[in-house]
């Protein structure tokens, strides 16, 4: 390279160089359009990814009918006055797979209805799986009440999932419907 | 990486936060690669407004493919290659609407305030050059003498061969010692 060219480069090189500044309004701009895609994932209900939030729970595929199922059950539980949790049972067992992501938990469990709250020791255990907790109960159809019990103490409702009229203990829980295979 | 909180602010530990639903923390890294990315779609594009919006573009995208940035630790390479695809989409669409390379507006208006005005005319020059080049020797120059990435990393970058891209950069180099010597004999 002739020095002529490599001067003439060089010096157009450390020009280029200079800083590019882009002004804060660029970050809230950015900003905007990310938290518009975070509010359509809730709305869609696949809060954050393969990991998601802290405290949310993610089912399998067949889990979002079910999740459709407890929105329009309990709608028309209280439109009816009916459908009240733990009454609707037919008998039939379904398996429910419970997960919840929370990194930084000790424990979780599963409490509800269907196996009285965790009372005598009938709390599901969740295997923890990096952060992402989860165990499979067989539940019988019908309408129930269920919550998550993190180190043992704080009881934390399932964010994806409708919150059941009326609150068990004074805490908070959701409500999950389990429609049997002929249903 | 100890932010001032005293929270871990590398790009991992931003990562995994804005994972775990902590949207807020996705700004940190806004902040940290903004400014840094902004110069080359600013030079690649030749103006500021579509060098923005493609910026916008490659954060936005980087968002929604967050889980799929599989070394969180080098978020920073992988939001760029997201950058250079994005501004070789805009480039191409620029060219198909006939639009002329143009000159960042701002940036000459920054250096005629801080330099003299023939600082000013030497970065019209150098954009102007920049501007006649191909898409493909324009990318390739910026990447290797500009941003200063090693062929290997531009390679992985742009998913081009390393001799394909070290002939780009000769051309490059070739075709604007020529451009700048005919402005300067003009």
């Amino acid at each position: 390279m002739p020095d002529w060219g490599r001067t003439t480069l060089e010096l157009m090189v450390q020009e280029l160089q200079h800083p590019v500044r882009l002004d804060e309004s660029f970050d809230r701009r950015v900003m905007v359009r990310v938290r518009r895609l975070y509010a359509e994932r809730r709305r869609r209900g696949i809060v954050g990814w393969l990991g998601a939030a802290v405290n949310i729970t993610r089912r399998p595929a067949w889990a979002a009918a079910l999740a459709a199922g407890v929105v329009a059950v309990v709608s028309a539980g209280i439109v009816r006055g009916g459908g009240h949790p733990g009454t609707l049972s037919t008998g039939e067992t379904i398996p429910v797979q419970f997960v919840l992501v929370a990194p930084d938990a000790r424990s979780v469990a599963v409490v509800g209805d269907f196996n009285n709250w965790g009372l005598g020791d009938t709390a599901l255990v969740a295997v923890n799986h990096n952060g992402v907790w989860s165990v499979s109960a067989t539940v019988r159809t019908g309408v129930h009440r269920y919550a998550f019990l993190v180190n043992g103490k704080q009881w934390v409702a399932d964010p994806t999932a409708p919150r059941a009229a009326g609150d068990d203990f004074g805490q908070p829980s959701s409500a999950l419907v389990v429609e049997g295979s002929s249903q | 990486m100890q932010g001032p909180t005293g929270m871990d602010s590398s790009d991992a530990a931003l990562v995994a936060r804005v994972l775990h639903g902590e949207v807020n923390a996705y700004g940190a890294l806004v902040s940290r690669y903004r400014d840094k990315y902004a110069r080359y779609a600013v030079h690649m594009l030749g103006n500021r407004e579509d060098a923005e919006e493609a910026l916008q573009d490659a954060f936005t995208r980087a968002y929604r493919s967050l889980a799929r940035c599989e070394d969180p630790e080098r978020f920073g390479a992988w939001l760029f290659r997201i950058l250079v695809n994005r501004c070789r989409t805009s480039g191409a669409r620029r060219v198909r609407r006939g639009q002329t390379f143009v000159h960042d507006e701002t940036a000459l208006l920054n250096a005629s305030e801080e330099h003299p005005a023939e600082q000013t005319m030497w970065r019209e020059e150098i954009e102007r050059a920049l501007g006649e080049l191909s898409a493909d020797q324009r990318e390739a120059f910026l990447l290797k003498y500009v941003e200063e990435l090693g062929y290997d990393e531009m390679a992985e970058i742009t998913g081009v061969g390393v001799s394909a891209l070290k002939m780009r950069v000769m051309r490059a180099c070739d075709r604007l010692r020529v451009l700048l010597r005919e402005v300067h004999s003009a």
